[in-house]
This record gives structure tokens, sequence and C-alpha cells, in this order.
């Protein structure tokens, strides 16, 4: 009984003791220590910085439905006196949010409504979404942000752009994207040789460093099936097919004096704004150093008459050579652009005849979703091939299957990768390689990871600006269309911008030298590898542009009657020379800087109405121009631009 | 003193609590225990090897005890949890990070739920190695199997009440074995169980119900007649 009596003591002291220690830990929680802290830190600065009182704080951010208690010790986030204290103390860096609106978990994730350090970075069981790795924060901006150029997201912008001409978008259902434009196989056996296909097939990025096609990892079985299938399919889109070769190229002898002139209209065309040779050159076309190695006289023959005959909806510009001077190019093409490597390797053997080498190759050609990207025999692309990815952000981790691979358990980390090095989870996937580098992966990553279902509120998405629907029509349009404009200039919003926005273009530039542009194009910037090239456009078509240009690309606010007397250009020349100092970046007779063009018979080239209302503002027709906006009054403006227009 | 007390014990107060006079005769003493709520389950007379505590081992009395503490912790709890879907799961990171010894509340509920069920299998136990189920105490063993399987009802409805992951498949696991039930009464029983077919708003509702009041009041109501039973039987 005594014995039981001393237990009985003993047990209930020891419970009493541990009640007693559950106040204790109640009262020293980590949050108050880290508050006493700030407060005695703050103590210590010279400025007067407002103590913290004693008590958990939050953030009740109701629009995102978020409770944010970080504020409880990050108490210095609004206080510019504690820019270099040490975290948790330390300000927020400027953004163009505040955080007591969106409050913190929105954009770095981790466990909003924890009160202790590891609770709230959130690497604990239980919670999906620890706290953002800088490298991934732009992730965040993705969720509200759809615009295609998400601003101070450079990682997220490349991403997405990664991403787009990746063409993802083929195997993988994700939102934003526009399917990017990829030749058709359609006639794919008269256009290329077997070697090179075979060798393409097995690393496309040997031959083309820039090019968009993956590496599928073929075995060489599989390549040589997949080419004996491919070069089946001899016909072109629309049974087009080919003429066969002028005489002037069928011999040796005939094709060496056909070599300077095809040399001179090679280089008078620019090939190379578009088109790298070897690596160097423009960056919109394919790589044209090796291309006698790959395709057959006849094709290029064909191809550069009419491109968009053989390769319908090409961005190559149908140039107006006459048949001897497309000969004569053709054959400049096969006597320079030849793979000295492989022209002296044996060709490789065909494939033993496989009997079953049609239905393998189709097999070969639908597992890899072919046709995701290339049309080929009126093939239907595959549906649903890759997982789709519209909200792959917030895969929770269970769903994850990491297979034998050690890396760290998050999503960045697999996402970064499986994009790097796509069937390294399973050898049965599928995804080709792109073989990004660490920064595009981490960029893709970056772009996926904003992909969520979290509920935002529609006010405060932002959506790119809606797709131009501008098609010019009639003579113009179909000139347009010939010449591929679409491929390098912009008008209202549609095509690319490697060269100039024409939407202005009649207001900026003077009808004559807009006509004399097309028959002899020159840089206003030589060190532009990008130039417009001479497409040898006739009178007659220049005439349909130019006048088109004057009615469409042209808006009357800018018109603007300069009086150009002799007061104003001598009133101007002072403002040039002395003044502002034009000459540090702009050249007339070969003096001045070479930052800016030079202004050499620019009387001749701009529209005074223009050179006005640019000088006024720069920046309002070209945002990333950096001439400087020097405020000037209408009357120096005027002046400047009598001056201007003198110099013919 | 003795004036004070002698006023206080004649007061109208202290008689309409306690209608006996001082027990001071045998007539009084009777009275004192059979007009007493706590004191009338007094059995008439105890054996002495049954006071022995390792007879018993004290299991009931523990397990009553840990429904004691169920009892307060919860009530507690309850002041801080919502049982809907889109806050329950948050009223316990509350519990956790920011209510006074919230998360010292959750640890004891929850402990001293694990606790009781395994006081009372042993308590079984004990009971049946002890032969304390034969006649005539059969009614009370088919009590205390009912205060058993209660017990698990209680440990297993409140499984679901944090509503994350564990608790969400937990109870799809169970409603789907009772879903098992044959002649057609499976999907009527989960349905029941469920006030639909997936676990959602209204199992959590229901479980609640069932977690803080259809099951304690039963367990309350049964463990009167448990221990109202093992006092007359002669047991402590």
């Amino acid at each position: 009984m005594k014995k039981l009596r001393l237990t009985f003591a003993i047990s209930s002291l020891t419970f009493l003791v541990m009640l007693a220690i559950s106040p204790l830990k109640d009262f020293f929680r980590e949050w108050k220590w880290y508050q006493y802290e700030y407060n005695e830190l703050v103590s210590d600065l010279p400025q007067r910085v407002k103590p913290a009182e004693i008590g958990i704080k939050q953030l009740w951010i109701q629009k995102l439905d978020r409770i944010d208690r970080c504020v409880t010790c990050h108490l210095g986030l609004n206080e510019p006196a504690l820019r270099e204290a040490k975290q948790p103390f330390r300000t927020h860096p400027k953004i163009d949010h505040d955080y007591e609106d969106f409050g913190c978990t929105a954009c770095h994730e981790g466990q909003g409504s924890a009160t202790t350090y590891r609770e709230s970075v959130g690497k604990v069981v239980f919670w999906d979404k620890p706290v953002f790795p800088t490298e991934f924060m732009e992730a965040s901006c993705a969720k509200c942000h759809k615009e295609r150029e998400v601003p101070h997201a450079p990682i997220l912008t490349l991403g997405r752009k990664l991403i787009e001409e990746a063409n993802c978008i083929a195997c993988h259902q994700m939102n934003g994207f526009e399917k990017q434009w990829t030749p058709s196989l359609d006639g794919i056996g008269s256009k290329v040789n077997r070697t090179w296909l075979v060798n393409w097939l097995k690393h496309p990025k040997a031959y083309f460093g820039k090019t968009k096609m993956p590496n599928f990892l073929l075995t060489d079985e599989e390549a040589g099936i997949l080419t004996d299938y491919l070069m089946t399919f001899k016909s072109f889109p629309n049974n087009a097919a080919l003429d066969g070769l002028p005489p002037a190229l069928a011999s040796e002898e005939e094709r060496a004096k056909l070599l300077e002139l095809g040399s001179t209209r090679f280089r008078e065309a620019r090939c190379i704004s578009c088109h790298p040779i070897n690596g160097r050159g423009g960056y919109v076309a394919s790589d044209l150093g090796k291309v006698a190695s790959k395709a057959t006289a006849e094709w290029l023959y064909g191809y550069i008459k009419n491109p968009k005959r053989l390769q319908p909806g090409v961005e190559m510009p149908r140039y107006r050579f006459n048949d001897m001077e497309l000969a004569a190019v053709v054959a400049y093409i096969q006597s320079e652009y030849v793979d000295y490597e492989t022209a002296e390797l044996p060709e490789l053997p065909p494939q033993i005849p496989n009997p079953a080498y049609f239905e393998q190759g189709q097999a070969l050609f639908k597992k890899y979703n072919c046709s995701g990207c290339h049309e080929l025999g009126g093939m239907k692309k595959a549906e649903e091939m890759g997982p789709e990815l519209k909200f792959i952000g917030g895969k929770k981790l269970y769903e994850i299957d990491f297979g034998s691979s050690n890396i760290e358990q998050t999503l960045p980390s697999y996402l970064v990768t499986k994009i790097k090095n796509p069937r390294v989870f399973s050898p049965v996937m599928k995804m080709p390689s792109y073989e990004f580098t660490n920064e595009e992966a981490q960029a893709i990553t970056v772009a996926m990871l904003g992909n969520t279902d979290e509920r935002i509120p529609e006010e405060l998405k932002v959506y790119p600006k809606p797709q131009s629907t501008y098609s010019p029509q009639g003579e113009f349009g179909t000139l347009v269309e010939d010449l591929a404009c679409f491929g390098c200039h912009t008008m209202f919003g549609r095509g690319r911008l490697v060269a100039t926005d024409l939407t202005l273009e009649a207001s900026q530039a003077q009808k004559g030298w807009i006509s004399g542009y097309f028959k002899i194009p020159y840089s206003l910037r030589p060190i532009l590898t990008e130039r417009m090239p001479n497409l040898f456009a006739s009178d007659a078509e220049i005439k349909v542009m130019v006048d088109y240009m004057e009615k469409v690309f042209i808006a009357d606010s800018l018109e603007r009657n300069i009086r150009a007397g002799r007061d104003e250009i001598s009133k101007g020349r002072i403002l040039y020379y002395e003044k502002h100092g034009c000459q540090a970046c702009h050249q007339i007779n070969l003096k001045g800087g070479y930052v800016g063009p030079a202004l050499d018979n620019v009387g001749s080239r701009l529209k005074p109405g223009w050179i006005f209302h640019w000088l006024k503002n720069p920046q309002a027709f070209k945002p990333e121009s950096i001439e400087p906006n020097n405020n000037l009054t209408d009357e120096e403006a005027e002046a400047l631009t009598a001056f201007l227009m003198s110099l013919k | 003193m003795k004036h004070v007390m002698g006023r206080l014990y004649t007061s109208q107060l202290w008689r309409s609590m306690f209608r006996h006079g001082l027990p001071d005769s045998n007539r009084t003493r009777a009275e004192t225990i059979f007009y007493n709520f706590f004191l009338h389950i007094h059995p008439t007379k105890v054996r002495k090897r049954s006071l022995r505590y390792t007879y018993t081992w004290g299991l009931g009395g523990l397990s009553f005890g840990l429904f004691i503490v169920l009892t307060v912790t919860g009530g507690l709890l309850m002041l801080y949890y919502r049982p809907s879907v889109p806050q329950a799961y948050w009223d316990m990171k509350d519990l956790q990070f920011v209510v006074s010894s919230g998360q010292f509340l959750r640890n004891m509920h929850r402990w001293a739920a694990h606790a009781m069920v395994a006081m009372v299998f042993l308590h079984m136990l004990r009971v049946f190695y002890t032969g304390s189920y034969r006649p005539p105490k059969e009614f009370n063993w088919a009590v205390g199997v009912l205060l058993l399987v209660l017990t698990i009802l209680l440990s297993y409805t409140g499984y679901l009440l944090p509503w994350d992951q564990l608790a969400f498949w937990g109870i799809s696991v169970g409603t789907n074995m009772a879903r098992a039930i044959p002649f057609g009464l499976g999907e009527k029983m989960s349905f029941l169980l469920l006030g639909g077919n997936i676990v959602g708003e209204n199992a959590l509702v229901r479980f609640y119900v069932l977690h803080c009041f259809i099951l304690p009041v039963a367990g309350c109501v049964l463990m009167g007649i448990h221990f109202w039973r093992v006092r007359k039987d002669g047991g402590v």
C-alpha cells in the first residue's frame, strides 16, 4: 500500500511538471524572441524607428483568400532604415506591388498561417508549397500576369518565349501559347537525301545548332526505319511537283559559268538576313551552311522559284529572279554550301529491305507524335499525347513519380531535371531532348510553375493584348503574302519585329525615298546583320506598295508644316551643334558619333512632321529608343526640324 | 462555530438540497445515501478482495478519467473549431500556431483518445480473464461491449475533423467498407453516414455532431448504467 502511494505521488508530480511545461512553452514562443530582438535592434539605430508591439501580427488579404503571419517576425518590411539589417528584419526590396495589398505567400509561397520558422518556410510534411527559392520566384508573377512580356520578370518572359518556340503545345495542353509554324513533311522524299535525313533524325542540332527540332534519341535502327518511311513521301502539298532542272544547271561546266552571277544575287538578296551560314547570320530561318549536302538541286531550284508552292505558309519571300538568275543562285549554293565532312564519308548503305518498314516507320512516327508539329500525308495530330500542363504548377508532391533519381523532392527540381533530361525518371518516357542550358531549363520551369489553378480574382489578372486581325487585301495584300513581309515587319500589331514597325511608315518617310529603298535597300545602321533584302520587285509592284502605304500607313496627327526660312535653319544648326550636342551620337558628313543613324540626306528621307514629333518625344514612337527626351519647346523642335530638312 | 453550522443545517436553502437531517441515526444514514445522486451509486457492501489494486488495475477508472479529460479538452477545442469545409483545416492550423496552448490542447485530446481506446480494450481483457462477465453480470458485459464500440466510433468520427488528406481518405475508406454491407443496405448506410455520396461538407457536419453530441451522450447514458451495475454487484 505504501509503495502504491509512493508511485501515485511520483506520477502525480511528473504530470504536474508536464502540465507546467506547456504554459511555459506557450509563453516563450519563437516569434516573441524575434520581436524582442527587433526592438533591441531598433533602439540601437540612430534613426527613430517605432518598436514593435509584442503579439502575433497578420495580413488578411481578402481578395486572395490568404492570411499571412509572416509579418509577426518580418517586422522591418516597410522601414527604410533597416535596408541592411539581418533577416528577418530587412526592408522589402522595392517592387510594384505593395505587400500589404497582396500579402506574402501569394508570391513567396510557404505556410502563411504558421508562426514558427520551420513551419512557415514550409519544408515540412503536409505542406506542398514551401517558400520559392529566389531563382523560381518569378513563377508567382505568372499567376496573374498572362501577358507575353511580364515587366520586371525577365526569367518568366524568357521561359514563356522558349515554351512557345519549342512548340511544347504540340504535345502538351497549355494556355496562352500559339502553335509555331513547322514545315510540312510532304515531299521530303524528293527534297533531301537519305544520309542527311538519317543523321538529322539522330541529332538535329549537329546539322543546325539553333534548330527547334529536338533530339528524339532514336537508335540507329529506328532512325533508319523512320528515314525509309519518310523517304516514300515524294509528292508535295496540294500535289505540287518539281519541274526538273533547267539546262543551265545540267552539267558541271554550265554551272561554273553561273557562279559569279549567283554569288552577286545571293548577296543582293541578303539571304543571310534570315538564314545563318554555319551559325553566323540571321536567326529567323534555317542554316544554309551545308544545305547543298541536304537538299537536291531540283528542290532548291523549285523552292527559291516559289517557296510557298512547295512549303505552304513558309515566311520566305518569292524573289523576283529571272530563270537565269535563279539557276545562278542554285549553282552558287551547290558549289559553296557543301558539308565537306559528310561529303567525304561513304554514303550510308541503304537499309536492308525490311518488308515491314512502312508500318514500323509509321508506328515510330505516331509513337513520337511527329504529327504534333509536322504535317505528313494528311495524318491527324495525336490528341493529348503528353500530359496536360495547364495546371502543372499546382501539382501535389504525391502525384509526382521521382523514379529512382535522387534529386531533391520538390516540384521545381523535378521540372528542371525533366526538362534537361526528359527520360531520366523512366526509360519508357517519350519526350525528346531539347538540349536546353541550365538557365533555359530554369526559365521554362519558372513559366510552368506559374500554370496553377489557383483562384485569382479576374480583376487582378493581366491578359495579353488580343491578336491583331490586320490582313491587307487586294494587290497589296497579295504582295505582302508573296514577299513574306510579316516575317520581318510588323504592321498594325501583326508580324515580327526583326525589322521596323511599318504602321506609321508613310508618316515617317517620304514617298520617293521608300520607292528608292525598294530598289536599292541599304542599312541605316550598318552594324545590323538583318537588313532589308533586295526583292527585285518590279516598278509596278513597288508603286502598288508605296501607294498603299501612303494611304494606310499614315497618321494625320503627325502632319505639320514647318517654316524653313534661313533664320530657322541657322537657329536649328546652333541648337543641333551647341545647345543639344546631337553630333555626340549622330553623324553628318562623317563627323559625329555612331550611336544613332547618320543624318546625311535626312531631309530627303523623313517627313518634317515626323521629325518634329519624334524630337518632342522619341519614346512615344519607340519606347526602347535611347534618344534623350530634351523637353524641346515647339519653337526649338521646329527650328531643329528646319535644319534637318535642309540636309538633302 | 457550532452555532453557525447549526443555523446553516436548518436553513431553508440547505434543507431544499438535503432533506434528511444529519446522519446521526440508521434511518438518516440510509437517507444520506439514497437521497444523494452521487452517493446512491454506492454498493451496500464491498468485498475486501475486490479492493485489491491488482484485481482490477483500475482500468475502468482510468478509462473514465480519460473520458473526462477528453470532454474537457474537447469542449475547449470546440470553442475554436468550425465544422465547415473552408475553415476546418485552417482552424486546426490556428490552434497549432496562434491559440494559447492550442497545440497542447490538441495533443492532449489526441493522446487521451488513443489512450482511452487502449484502456477500454485492456479493461475488457481484464474482465475476460478474471471471468467477471459470468452470470449474473452478463448484461453489464454487453453494456461494456457497447461502450467499447462507442469508444472506437468516437475515435473514428474525430479522425475526420482536421479535414486533411489523412482524414479525407480515412473516412473514404471507412465508409466504402460500410458500403460492403450485404442486402442492399451498404449504399444506404454509407449515404446515411456521409449525408451524400462523397466525403464533403455534409459528412463533416454529420461526423462533428456524432463526435461532439450523439456519441458522447450515448456513452454517458451507457456509462451510467455500467457504473451502476458495477457498484451494485460489489465492484469498485
